[in-house]
């Protein structure tokens, strides 16, 4: 692969991977020479080991990847929150005299339709970085042309730690590969441990049914359960790792009856609408939160009609909780811009395409490797926290730190406005962690 | 076909002597030529493209070896794929095993898929087979899922070495041709062999498969020769793609609902029970898919561009299609084509198989049945 | 033992649903000899009537079951009048086509109504523990509809005269049209009602796993399962196969393992295809 040509390169040595070699060496950049010319006469302009100094440039182009951009919230939001940050950029005269512009490419949620858009932007668009994403199984399916592209991206949606192993295993080949959002899969779980450590007496959760879904992204999540949850001061009432295809929770939910928990201690995505109607509707008595991604989804409680009343869930940001002072200035703006409030993808593009631009400001270099190093040392303030990352050496390479100071996601539950009727809407309280809390907890009135 | 009985006596190779053939393979032969130097003069996104194009091309010409030829309707042949894929994948990710030797590999255990798929449903008719096909992806799907471990889940294996270690960008005719040639390769294997003895069994097995045993060939050996050499070919073609950028190890990719139901669409639209035919619909289809997806005019009334809708779209002109060209576009063609050419040579052209296309035989064996079997009822 | 009871309660009420599921798609089997693969979309576009008239029109309840019921009823018969007819005796191309349009429906869903699921009313709300298990209203509620539907398919398809034309289409469409039935009618008439049956089917699984616009290819696959093993045509044959699976599959979760939930009974399926490749039943007609 990589090193085949390398080799050829090197023994070969044409007049241009020699000119590209020397400008490295001039350029100093570390670590890069493994890769010249990795990608041959073929790359474009964008994925260049030479120093592209942003003063030469009139425009800076960004390539966004995301879902059904025209109906799915999700990919809404990261394109939305993208195209708002690029907006505010250049109504401020753009960065460092350079206009920043946008080419939004639907990935349909399937990975090869993702990896030829990923192709279309670094060919066709000569793209300068790249961001959105939002499944892993779509991030995972371009990581390869990412490493072979050469030019740097900035993940936000999908956690799946595979990304920042291969960042940490095959550093010179995937080091383009950035997670601004959301904290990967493993501190998902060390953040659910960390919220029940530090709000389970609040709550009243003397114990909880720990249910997580049967699908590869809650796998280190239930790892870092395992491992942690029973140092906590919370009893484990039973543990069940329910299969893909449930469609039924009756049988489940006995069980969490049986074992006396408080609460269900939830890891859902695929199944979570199942989950919580049948929850609701059959009013059971015990509690319901962790992490249920549709339930993150700001138009959610309309959507099933209240049934996600009382329920709580990691989130990276909602509209009201201030986590940090860019954050409610943001989720405003993109409600006056777009007629709705932003998914949390959405607030990770935007800080993504913040951060990016801060970088080659500070730099003035738009070369994939100055952005690549300038990322490492970045420490942005985002609206979804402090947003740096574990540098090469770290299990989670270019991960974003998960932290109290850094980026700390905060917990919601859904509050009926009228409890006496549920149905007409809803609103997402931040309940954790304290500063942030807009809030305080309800219990199911049921209960 | 219409000149089977034509040519039916040479030796196998001597049929696919150019100077032999009849006006239209030859006029076949030209655009394969043409296909093969269209990277002098398109570009590196649009040979992608046309690789996946080829890729598909392979997917439906393997469907059409079992379902066009022998009649058995298959749901399902993303089984096929993502047995190939998924094979060739974990054995290159697991021990290192170079994708030139890992993708036989695939097709070969796609081959024993086909066998253990093939021979209960030899014991199956009609809409019972279409049921065993329709839910044999589903449940590898679960598995996939269920023994994430190996399979790593919904999120599919990722970093799967390339073929011939060739990196994506930069490379992109190397996958052009690359893909071309197993379109050409496979598209010359099958046609060789529907085309030989063995092919015009299977037709007789789609016409008639009492009158096949009753000429006492044993039917079942030769509809899991069909079985087995559609899988292995889907295999193959699943293996391949996971090692190019036209394709990756993951349920969505090879095994989705979409997939399944777009493979059969693509050998319908092009021409069921023709293999070039299946070939060229399976081409068309991811041609017109990606032209749909750039195509940026509102639709009035409900004010939405194209390409938002691209896929509803693309299912309705389907549906169109299907109800307007049951036979199939190259099919539709070659009529047309043949009605001119007659017309020039002033002669008319008499079909050898009644007139009946192969679509409409499998409807009879079906519909007879679904009618319980007496022949005299038309 | 508590074992023992919640598993007969759950399953009993879980084949009722599933009975409701597969009943349209026998019925437009057994009389038309047709593979309706746009099933599903039927259940799909019953469970998005209701959220249209709910949710997106905002009247009451009541009118959004009629529209659940009415959607799918069109669209059942427009397939019928557009696509089937035309393609009559050439199953394939049916089959094809049915999947294709049920493709589209699945995208026009998609397109106008988004990927997020929604919710729609039950019908009725509420809970009862029953043997020691906790039971909703609305579970038992399309559990008494099931049988008041299969009930009254086999009181109308024996005794009234339409029913026994359907009856004797089943049999044979030409026999049926020498004794003067009009088998297109009929045929039409079929079509609307499976619509029909598929649209409640659709509000029952809406009302309890939230509305999807794919959430039509579970239940077809369900509703082949339980025709084939059922035996091809045979009302009574499903409701029987919609049981065995229903037993099948609440049993192998509480019993055995739940690692296999949602494919248990295709691996029954596939078993029983396997060793008995006619159904449990043989072929019959409808009753």
């Amino acid at each position: 692969m990589t090193d085949k040509v390398t080799d050829s390169v090197e023994t070969g040595g044409d007049d241009h991977s020699v000119s590209r070699r020397q400008a490295i060496a001039a350029a100093g950049t570390a670590g890069a020479v493994g890769l010249a010319g990795c990608s041959g006469d073929g790359s474009e302009g964008s994925s260049s080991d030479v120093a592209d100094p942003l003063s030469e440039r009139d425009e800076v182009r960004i390539g966004v990847l995301a879902p059904v951009p025209s109906e799915n919230p999700i990919g809404a939001s990261i394109a939305n929150g993208a195209q708002l940050a690029v907006d505010q950029i250049n109504e401020e005269g753009g960065v460092g005299g350079a206009e920043l512009s946008l080419v939004v490419k639907d990935t349909k949620e399937e990975p090869q339709t993702g990896s030829t858009r990923y192709g279309e932007l670094i060919r066709n668009e000569e793209v300068d970085l790249t961001t959105g994403v939002f499944t892993s199984e779509v991030l995972l399916a371009i990581l390869d042309d990412i490493a072979g592209s050469e030019t740097p991206h900035m993940t936000a949606g999908a956690a799946s730690p595979e990304a920042s192993a291969k960042v940490s295993e095959s550093y010179d080949k995937y080091k383009y590969h950035f997670r601004t959002g959301p904290i990967n899969a493993h501190h998902l779980g060390v953040n659910l441990v960390d919220f029940v450590e530090a709000k389970a007496d609040a709550l009243g959760w003397e114990s909880v049914a720990v249910l997580i879904e049967d699908y590869k992204w809650t796998e280190p999540v239930s790892a870092a359960l395992d491992e942690q949850l029973s140092e906590t001061n919370v009893e484990i009432a039973m543990t069940n790792r329910y299969p893909s295809g449930t469609e039924d929770f009756n049988p489940i939910y006995n069980e969490v009856e049986e074992s006396g928990a408080d609460a269900a201690f939830i890891s859902m995505a695929h199944t979570g609408t199942a989950a919580v109607i049948q929850w609701a509707k059959q009013q059971r008595p015990f509690e319901f939160g962790g992490i249920h991604v549709p339930m993150q989804l700001p138009s959610y409680y309309d959507a099933v009609k209240g049934a996600c009343a009382y329920g709580v869930t990691q989130n990276s940001a909602t509209p009201t909780a201030e986590v940090t002072e860019k954050t409610t200035a943001f989720a405003d703006a993109y409600s006056e811009a777009f007629d709705s409030y932003p998914v949390y993808t959405g607030y990770i593009a935007y800080d993504a395409v913040n951060q990016f631009a801060e970088v080659i400001s500070d730099s003035d270099d738009v070369a994939a490797d100055a952005v690549v190093d300038g990322l490492e040392g970045s420490s942005y303030r985002g609206t979804t926290g402090t947003i740096e990352y574990y540098g090469p050496d770290s299990e989670f390479a270019h991960d974003v730190k998960y932290g109290q100071d850094t980026v700390w996601p905060v917990y919601q539950q859904w509050q009926p406005d009228d409890p006496e009727n549920p149905q007409a809407g809803g609103t997402q309280e931040v309940i954790f962690p304290e500063d942030l809390s807009t809030a305080e907890y309800q219990t199911p009135p049921w209960i | 076909m219409s000149d089977r009985s034509d040519r039916g006596d040479g030796q196998p190779l001597d049929r696919l002597n150019p100077m032999r053939l009849g006006l239209r393979h030859q006029l076949g032969l030209v655009g394969l030529v043409g296909l093969g130097t269209l990277p002098l003069v398109i570009d590196a996104t649009f040979a992608l493209t046309l690789a996946l194009a080829y890729f598909w091309g392979v997917y439906a010409m393997s469907w059409d070896v079992v379902s066009g030829y022998t009649g058995q309707i298959s749901f399902g042949h993303g089984v096929f794929f993502g047995v190939g894929g998924y094979t060739s994948a974990l054995l290159n990710l697991g021990y290192g095993i170079d994708p030139v030797f890992s993708i036989p590999v695939g097709a070969l255990l796609a081959a024993v898929a086909g066998l253990i798929i093939g021979v209960p449903a030899l014991r199956l008719r009609g809409p019972y087979l279409s049921l065993v096909t329709l839910v044999a992806p589903l449940i590898l799907v679960q598995v996939f899922i269920f023994r994430s471990d190996i399979f790593n889940g919904e999120q599919g294996l990722s970093s799967v070495d390339p073929l011939f270690g060739l990196s994506t960008f930069g490379n992109e005719t190397a996958f052009y041709y690359v893909a071309l040639g197993l379109f050409v390769g496979v598209l010359a294997l099958l046609l060789l062999i529907t085309r030989s003895d063995a092919g015009s069994v299977f037709t007789a097995i789609r016409e008639d498969e009492d009158a096949v045993a009753a000429a006492g060939l044993n039917p079942a050996k030769f509809k899991i020769m069909a079985f087995v050499l559609s899988a292995a070919i889907g295999g193959l073609a699943g293996a391949v793609i996971v090692h190019t950028p036209s394709g990756n190890a993951s349920p969505t990719t090879l095994m989705s609902v979409t997939v399944n139901v777009e493979v059969i669409i693509a050998a319908i639209l092009g021409g069921m029970g023709t293999i070039v035919g299946a070939g060229v619909g399976g081409i068309l289809l991811i041609l017109l898919r990606e032209q749909l997806s750039k195509v940026a005019w509102t639709v009035p009334i409900i004010d939405t561009p194209v390409s938002d809708i691209d896929f509803l779209v693309f299912a309705l002109i389907t549906l169109v299609l299907l109800y307007a060209l049951p036979g199939g576009i190259v099919r539709w063609v070659i009529e047309l084509g043949g009605q001119s050419v007659a017309k020039l040579r002033g002669r008319d052209d008499v079909a050898a198989d009644g007139g009946q296309t192969p679509l409409e035989q499998v409807y009879d064996s079906y519909a007879e049945w679904f009618s319980g079997g007496d022949d005299d009822e038309r | 033992m508590a074992g023992i009871s919640q598993f007969v309660i759950q399953s009993t009420i879980r084949s009722g649903l599933y009975a409701l599921v597969a009943i349209g798609f026998t019925l437009i089997f057994g009389v038309g000899g047709v593979l309706n693969l746009a099933h599903g979309a039927s259940i799909v576009l019953g469970a998005y009537g209701v959220y249209l008239a709910t949710t997106v029109l905002g009247l009451t309840t009541g009118v959004g079951f009629v529209v659940g019921l009415l959607l799918p009823a069109a669209f059942s018969g427009l397939l019928y009048l557009g696509i089937i007819k035309r393609f009559d005796h050439e199953p394939i191309m049916v089959m094809i086509l049915t999947l294709v349009t049920s493709i589209a429906v699945e995208l026009l869903v998609l397109n106008t109504a988004g990927s997020q699921p929604v919710a729609i009313p039950q019908f009725v709300p509420g809970n009862v523990t029953l043997g020691g298990t906790n039971v909703q209203y609305n579970l038992l509620a399309v559990f008494v509809l099931s049988w008041l539907i299969i009930v009254g398919l086999f009181l109308f398809v024996n005794y009234t005269k339409t029913g026994k034309a359907i009856l004797a289409v089943s049999m044979s469409d030409k026999g049926a049209s020498l004794v003067g039935i009009d088998s297109d009618r009929i045929n039409l008439i079929t079509w609307i009602i499976a619509g029909v049956l598929a649209g409640i089917a659709g509000i029952a699984l809406g009302s309890q796993l939230g509305a999807t616009f794919s959430m039509g290819r579970t239940p077809l696959i369900l509703s082949f399962s339980i025709v084939v093993l059922g035996g091809i045509g045979s009302i009574r044959g499903s409701v029987v196969g919609a049981y065995i699976i229903g037993f099948i599959e609440v049993g192998f979760v509480q019993f055995i393992s739940n690692d296999l939930t949602g494919i248990a009974p295709l691996l029954v399926l596939v078993g029983v295809l396997l060793v008995k490749p006619e159904g449990l039943f043989g072929r019959e007609l409808a009753e």
